[in-house]
């Protein structure tokens, strides 16, 4: 063991919390070191003047003064609670108040009809698929080409309708 | 009839705080939230001179020492129903003292016309411990004692605060490493390597008036 380890464990040595082996290489450190051994002792010296220093003793009139300063502090506590019992009943009666207030507005509402508002209705077609209702173009065609009527008719049956598709737009949007 | 009545109350009352005396500090703090005043008595008279030393060697105050340690029972009687029962009572009952002592170091500092010594110094004779002294030597051997109490009182002050507060819990109250890191807030590392310092610190000051 070299003087730094010593320094290093030292604390330990000193209170006693060394491992075995370790005490031991302690011990011979400082068998073996003078300037480690000086230090030991001045340590343990030391400590043994701090340890012996006179303890006080709290003065007479402590607990009388103690007493009183508890005393206050009851008091105090006992009035608080007190305010805060206060505080909560008011805040029960506050409370309790307004949901009254409210329930009675709610119950008013709800006996006055009222107008049911709808979301308004818009209605898109795309104008090149509408049908006009008139002649197709295919009887046009046929017409000055000199097709019978009723073969432009019937070519009119065969062409799809197309109606304007409605869609419903919501008012939320 | 009222007599009798009286004697066995007293009686009763005694018993209590005998029972009380018997129990540890978690009991005794049980025995106090459970209702009975009496336990927080038990708690004052078992820590009054352990927490007034403690505060006093760290602030070197004696007076302002006493103050503190009232407040700290103050703080204990409101707040004792928030303690953390799987806790140490000391330890915590520490805390609270270190804090405060800290609170009182860190205004002194701000205010820097009360300097430790200069408390210290300011003593009147009733109010030195005596005890480092035996009445049976010599008035020469009496002197160096005196001398050497002060000498060591003073070195205590001269410790770092943060280094102080670790060694009085260590050296002066018998707190282990573990304890004394809960009071004060550190690491197991920080607790120590400070008490270390100290120590050292400490025996380099008094050293010369040693031999």
């Amino acid at each position: 063991m070299d003087c730094r380890e010593f320094h290093e464990s030292h604390l330990a040595f000193v209170d006693d919390t060394l491992a075995g082996v370790e005490l031991v290489r302690m011990q011979m450190h400082l068998n073996e070191c003078d300037a480690c051994s000086r230090h030991d002792a001045t340590i343990r010296r030391s400590l043994m003047l701090f340890r012996n220093l006179p303890r006080i003793e709290p003065s007479a009139d402590f607990s009388k003064k103690l007493e009183m300063k508890l005393r206050e502090v009851k008091l105090a506590e006992a009035a608080g609670n007190h305010r805060s019992n206060f505080g909560f009943k008011a805040g029960v009666t506050i409370a309790s108040a307004v949901m009254l207030a409210y329930i009675g507005i709610s119950l008013r509402q709800v006996d006055t009809p009222q107008d049911i508002v709808l979301p308004p209705v818009v209605a898109t077609a795309t104008t090149s698929e509408i049908s006009t209702g008139g002649p197709g173009p295919e009887m046009i065609a046929a017409a000055p080409a000199g097709i019978p009527i009723w073969t432009a008719a019937l070519f009119a049956e065969q062409t799809p309708s197309h109606f304007a598709s409605i869609q419903l737009v919501s008012s939320t949007r | 009839m009222a007599i009798i009545a009286r004697k066995q109350a007293v009686q009763q009352g005694a018993n209590v705080r005998e029972q009380l005396r018997q129990m540890d500090d978690s009991g005794v703090v049980t025995a106090f939230l459970g209702g009975e005043e009496r336990a927080f008595s038990e708690l004052v008279d078992r820590y009054q001179t352990r927490l007034l030393n403690f505060i006093y060697r760290t602030i070197g105050d004696r007076e302002k020492a006493e103050d503190l340690v009232q407040e700290v029972f103050i703080r204990v009687y409101r707040h004792l129903h928030r303690f953390d029962r799987s806790k140490k009572f000391s330890t915590w009952a520490y805390t609270i003292a270190s804090n405060l002592a800290k609170n009182e170091l860190r205004n002194r500092s701000r205010n820097p016309l009360v300097l430790f010594q200069t408390v210290q110094k300011n003593w009147q004779e009733d109010d030195r411990p005596l005890q480092f002294e035996d009445s049976t030597s010599r008035p020469d051997d009496m002197y160096r004692k005196r001398h050497l109490r002060e000498i060591v009182e003073e070195s205590v002050a001269k410790l770092p605060e943060h280094h102080r507060n670790v060694f009085i819990l260590r050296e002066l109250e018998g707190k282990s490493y573990e304890e004394i890191a809960e009071i004060t807030d550190c690491n197991l590392g920080t607790v120590k390597s400070r008490l270390n310092r100290a120590r050292n610190s400490f025996a380099e000051i008094v050293a010369p008036y040693m031999d």
